[in-house]
């Protein structure tokens, strides 16, 4: 940032500071409230669902994530093409972006969009236009963990 | 849009409801909400009943564990438990210890430690069915060996 | 005729004869929706993609204007018309349609005056009889192009702007004394302004100084003051911006009035809806001037107006790259004609 600003002619950052002024900051504490309640309304439901198959199928606690994802992400492509899931977004920002709900509405409100430009440019192009980068830095940084965890148990620190 | 927010939430708890029906074990269907503690159980009813009361009073006694169950087979005993809250952090730490402190007191005994719900459940399951007289000591056996199998196949 | 550095005196007074507007959902819901000649319950208006809707409604607006004038499009000479979709192709498309000659202008959402500024200067100098102008947008079309889906749940700011669904046409032509319509009589065409902010979602903030800019020209070539007009209406500032235009318009010395100064992106919707600092895109100042603001004039609200139109020339490519949002605006004024003048 510093770098940028030296870069500015002195009317360009005079005119910034003037335009601070007015500028409407986002409510950050009452964004987190409502990112907290929302987030863990979520969780809520996913435990429910984790729980539901607990109960009737035979998943036990470490299998059952992958139903459970699998349902969640389901239940957000719902909601993503009813058109609810990104008004929830605006209300609860980080709150249901970040869960898997989250991961899935990028997914599949890419899709939707580009549905209009054909199912192999259009969906399949740009389906992980948002979740690529999600997914290329998730696996990636996996790898770097898994890495160090494997060098460490080799020179047995672990 | 007001409408269609409706319909899910109406589906969502119909999903909910049906899901509580149709159960004959009232105590099981609650197993993972509240403590439990269900009886010692040997699936032969001749064999060491004292000796399961006394390893469940062992388990127990560690601090961090609460609501066990002790199913004592031919060859395999399970013990499920379940940790308390925050001390779930250190689960790997407290399944060590309990394993250590068990073998040594009882050497000649094949233990199955686990703290997974879904054992819990079916634990709870096979002894409440067991103690209602709906499974014979034979097909208690069988389902014991069942679980004992699924909790090593997680491992 | 060119008066001081940057600005046009149409000194033969080209009228805007008839306009049309077409509009979607949302500003059906909205402040102004009784000044809509078009409104569709369908954000798809019947097509299967929004670029396609986008178009309907630009040769709506056409259509509805030359109805209104009682003209045949074979009577008209010329079409400016733009919008911000890459390459402009919802005008050009419609311009396929309606086999109108046709300029393509890019001003990103300044591009309704910078047509007026155009079409009004090829009619003053007789170039053309009638010539229809107009701009057009599209939120769900622009979003996708601009932003993220329309369905993805990002959260945005407040600082953050609802474009809008609608296109907005006017046919200028010759001036015919007697008749009771609004005619252009100035213009001030702008200069790129960048004041080095990046954020596209405070598209207002950045737009600002050049607003501010084009309009102290205006009445720095005019040799005018503020007072002169009833109302000075920027395009597109939206809550930020049009706070930051009024102090920057104020500390060069101009006098001007809160209430005299407005903006259309802050006219269009009701406060309830959830555009955040307010309305933007092409179709805002051209939907908010052709519909609301000429239909005001004719029934003697206003007299005299400026309508400044503000376009941040940014493209997604180019604040991805972190460049700085360059931002353009053009300002023309609008008269009524005096009755048997």
């Amino acid at each position: 940032m510093a770098s940028k600003q030296k870069k500015m002619t002195p009317q360009q950052q005079k005119y910034q500071q003037l335009q601070q002024k007015h500028e409407l900051k986002r409510p950050v504490l009452k964004n987190c409230i409502k990112a907290f309640f929302v987030g863990g309304l979520i969780c809520v439901v996913g435990q429910a669902i984790s729980y539901f198959y607990i109960y009737y199928f035979d998943f036990t606690e470490q299998s059952v994530g992958n139903p459970t994802v699998a349902t969640m992400v389901f239940l957000s492509m719902l909601l993503t093409g009813f058109g609810v899931y990104d008004r929830l977004g605006q209300f609860a920002g980080a709150g249901s972006a970040v869960p898997v709900t989250g991961f899935g509405n990028a997914v599949i409100s890419a899709a939707i969009e580009h549905r209009t430009e054909g199912f192999v440019l259009g969906v399949g192009g740009n389906m992980f236009k948002l979740a690529g980068s999600v997914i290329l830095f998730g696996v990636f940084s996996a790898f770097v963990v898994a890495l160090i965890k494997t060098l460490l148990g080799m020179w047995g620190v672990l | 849009m007001v409408y269609i927010i409706r319909v899910i939430f109406i589906v969502c708890v119909s999903l909910l409801v049906s899901c509580s029906q149709g159960q004959t074990e009232k105590e099981s269907q609650l197993a993972l909400m509240k403590t439990t503690n269900p009886n010692p159980t040997v699936t032969e009813n001749n064999s060491d009943q004292d000796n399961v009361e006394r390893i469940e009073r062992e388990v127990e006694s560690i601090d961090e564990i609460y609501d066990v169950a002790v199913v004592k087979g031919k060859e395999a005993t399970l013990i499920v438990y379940k940790v308390k809250h925050m001390q779930r952090f250190r689960m790997k730490q407290i399944e060590k210890d309990l394993n250590k402190k068990l073998e040594e007191k009882y050497p000649n005994e094949q233990f199955t430690v686990s703290s997974d719900y879904k054992i819990f459940l079916e634990a709870v399951r096979l002894v409440e069915r067991k103690d209602n007289g709906n499974l014979s000591d034979k097909q208690a056996e069988k389902r014991l060996n069942e679980i004992v199998k699924m909790t090593s196949a997680m491992k | 005729m060119l008066k001081g550095k940057q600005s046009w005196v149409f000194q033969n007074r080209p009228m805007i004869l008839s306009t049309g507007v077409s509009g979607g959902p949302f500003e059906a819901n909205g402040n102004l929706a009784d000044d809509f000649d078009i409104l569709h319950e369908d954000l798809w208006m019947g097509m299967d993609s929004y670029e396609k809707a986008q178009r309907v409604l630009l040769e709506e607006a056409i259509t509805t204007t030359l109805k209104k004038a009682k003209m045949e499009k074979e009577q008209i000479e010329f079409l400016f018309a733009g919008d911000l979709i890459n390459q402009i192709t919802p005008s050009s498309f419609a311009a396929r349609t309606v086999q109108i000659p046709y300029f393509g202008l890019f001003g990103a959402c300044s591009t309704s005056m910078e047509g007026l500024a155009l079409a009004s200067f090829v009619v003053n100098y007789q170039g053309a009889r009638n010539v229809l102008t107009g701009a057009s947008s599209h939120n769900a079309a622009t979003e996708k192009q601009f932003r993220y889906p329309t369905e993805y749940g990002g959260q945005k700011p407040p600082t953050a702007q609802w474009t809008v669904t609608g296109a907005g046409v006017g046919l200028v032509t010759e001036n015919n004394p007697g008749q009771q319509h609004p005619v252009t009589t100035s213009a001030t065409i702008g200069k790129v302004i960048d004041m080095g902010l990046s954020d596209p979602f405070n598209m207002g903030g950045a737009m600002a100084p050049a607003a501010a800019d084009t309009i102290m020209a205006h009445f720095r070539d005019l040799e005018l003051d503020p007072s002169h007009y009833d109302l000075i209406i920027t395009g597109d500032l939206g809550r930020i911006g049009h706070d930051t235009a009024f102090e920057l318009i104020n500390k060069s010395g101009l006098k001007l009035e809160r209430k005299q100064f407005q903006d259309c992106g802050l006219l269009l919707y009701k406060d309830d809806q959830p555009v955040q600092a307010g309305a933007s895109g092409a179709g805002c100042s051209a939907t908010v001037l052709y519909g609301h603001l000429l239909n005001q004039m004719k029934k003697g609200v206003y007299k005299r107006i400026l309508v400044v139109a503000t376009g941040a020339l940014l493209s997604p490519l180019s604040f991805q790259q972190k460049e700085s949002i360059p931002c353009i605006a053009h300002a023309v004024s609008i008269e009524m004609n005096e009755v048997g003048g």
